[in-house]
């Protein structure tokens, strides 16, 4: 234990490690079942549930899966993927939500620091964050290990898999509550606004041409380890904030390949 | 062998809404290549998905060799349309065939009558069509078996999906608007595999916009708009096409 007292950066470091291969994992499946719009709503939607589970004396994380989840279960019961009305559904919800929660935080009286929530604060993460992750870890992988085949079937055909058996309702409810679980977890590392980030770029650069949806998870959660740890070093190095650093580190993971092509030609 | 009856089948979206199907009898025979046409919004991919079990009539019954549906449904599968599928998704040609073997229902009532269906069907290709290679095979798509789904044409990606659809036990097969998007040549390909299967005893029921010459393939067309407007052989419907009211029936016909 005095190890660890002695050396701040060690449970940030973890967490870093463990969010840099969870979320790009994550990422992967939601993109590949073309569900990234959810993680925007489900990121806005943690806040009223935070500020609730405070004033409640619950747990914050717990108040935030639940209100990420309950926002992603009203639009879902709103639209679906294939209405027009889509992405306006999606996205007055997800305002609202945010707003809402914003809202609620003087009313009730109690004390947020909403830029550590939005952006994260990696360096002063602590011993409760670190478990958040590893929880939310432990259920990805239990997912992944159980749910593996259905997770392709519904992301590849889902009216098939829908014939063939398979629950497709509560495959996307456990998809939504997993991803409601990885971006409460993710809150210390980069905050729930810019974990779109790290669930999204290692995957655009992990799915290039891989053969399988496990393959392209693992290439994923690779690129998403680098970006994290070099996200994590500059921040210590420069004394930077590492959730903002991580996100422009993916940004530039796309902008350089684009760039030495153009220089190339 | 498997026949399929299905009786007065009626069935509206909404309890509000006009039904999308009035009426409609189909009777699809063993070892039968059937053409389902009609014009958009006349009801195809509504009767597949009830002739499969996606979803359940309003009224009506339908029966697989006098057994109610319910008890029988693993003996028919669906292809669905081009457009339900996430071409995109990272995944192998031999992986997505394979996924055709996957069944989650928890209902086991099936399995003895499938054991013995398939036991007592003495066509060997049809015992083998579990086989992931023989059914890459008979598609020709055994080559490209390591390729990524994105990777292929049109019409290769339609073969993958009719493999993967031939995959389960089934032996009768609904093909939603297969030969959609693809051009004349890789069309005329598939309908020559399709037509081999059910030279070999499957029953294939195909949905088309085409009323074309590729009719005369086919061994039973059934005309549908919301209800069955004529059933016969290719020849027979030509001569009953003058006196059906269908009002896209002008656009692209070419029979007469």
């Amino acid at each position: 234990m005095s190890f660890i007292n002695n050396n701040w950066w060690l449970v940030p470091l973890i967490i870093t490690i463990f969010s840099g291969i969870l979320c790009p994992a994550m990422g992967t499946v939601l993109i590949t079942h073309k569900r990234l719009l959810q993680v925007n709503l489900i990121s806005h939607c943690v806040l009223p549930g935070l500020a609730l589970a405070l004033a409640l004396g619950i747990h914050p994380s717990i108040g935030g899966v639940i209100s990420g989840l309950l926002g992603s279960v009203i639009a879902e019961s709103l639209t679906n993927r294939k209405s027009e009305n889509y992405e306006a559904i999606m996205n007055t919800i997800l305002a609202g939500m945010l707003g809402f929660g914003v809202l609620i935080i003087p009313l009730l009286g109690i004390r947020i620091d909403l830029e550590a929530v939005l952006f994260g604060d990696l360096l002063t993460a602590n011993f409760g964050d670190l478990l958040r992750t590893i929880i939310a870890f432990l259920v990805f992988i239990t997912l992944m290990t159980f749910g593996y085949e259905k997770v392709v079937y519904v992301g590849l055909d889902p009216e098939g898999a829908s014939a063939s058996g398979i629950n497709v309702s509560l495959l996307n409810l456990a998809l939504s509550f997993t991803t409601a679980l990885v971006i409460v977890s993710s809150m210390s590392a980069v905050g729930v606004i810019l974990v779109i980030a790290l669930l999204s770029t290692p995957t655009l650069l992990g799915l290039n041409k891989a053969h399988s949806l496990r393959i392209a998870m693992m290439r994923s959660s690779f690129f998403g380890l680098c970006i994290s740890l070099l996200g994590f070093i500059l921040s210590i190095v420069f004394n930077l904030s590492p959730g903002p650093a991580i996100s422009v580190i993916c940004v530039a993971s796309l902008l350089i390949p684009k760039l030495s092509q153009i220089i190339k030609s | 062998m498997a026949t399929l009856v299905a009786e007065n089948l009626t069935y509206s979206y909404t309890k509000k809404s006009k039904p999308a199907l009035n009426k409609v009898s189909v009777e699809i025979k063993p070892g039968t290549l059937t053409a389902l046409v009609g014009p958009n919004g006349a009801g195809k991919s509504t009767l597949l998905k009830i002739l499969q079990g996606q979803n359940a009539p309003d009224k009506g019954e339908i029966k697989i060799d006098g057994e109610n549906l319910n008890r029988s449904r693993s003996l028919i599968a669906l292809m669905p349309q081009r457009s339900s599928m996430n071409w995109k998704f990272p995944i192998t040609v031999e992986k997505l065939v394979s996924l055709g073997q996957i069944k989650y229902s928890k209902s086991k009532s099936n399995t003895p009558f499938q054991i013995k269906a398939l036991l007592a069907n003495p066509n060997a290709w049809i015992n083998k069509c579990c086989e992931l290679e023989a059914t890459m095979q008979r598609v020709g798509i055994a080559n490209l078996a390591n390729r990524r789904l994105d990777s292929l044409s049109g019409g290769q990606q339609q073969r993958a999906l009719l493999a993967k659809t031939l995959m389960s036990p089934a032996k009768i097969f609904l093909l939603d608007e297969p030969c959609a998007a693809l051009d004349p040549p890789a069309k005329e390909d598939f309908l020559k595999i399709v037509r081999q299967l059910a030279d070999v005893g499957l029953s294939l029921v195909v949905s088309s916009h085409d009323w074309g010459e590729s009719l005369n393939k086919y061994d039973q067309v059934i005309v549908l708009d919301k209800t069955v407007l004529a059933v016969g052989s290719p020849d027979s419907i030509k001569d009953k096409l003058n006196d059906i009211n269908i009002s896209a029936l002008n656009e692209n016909n070419s029979l007469n």
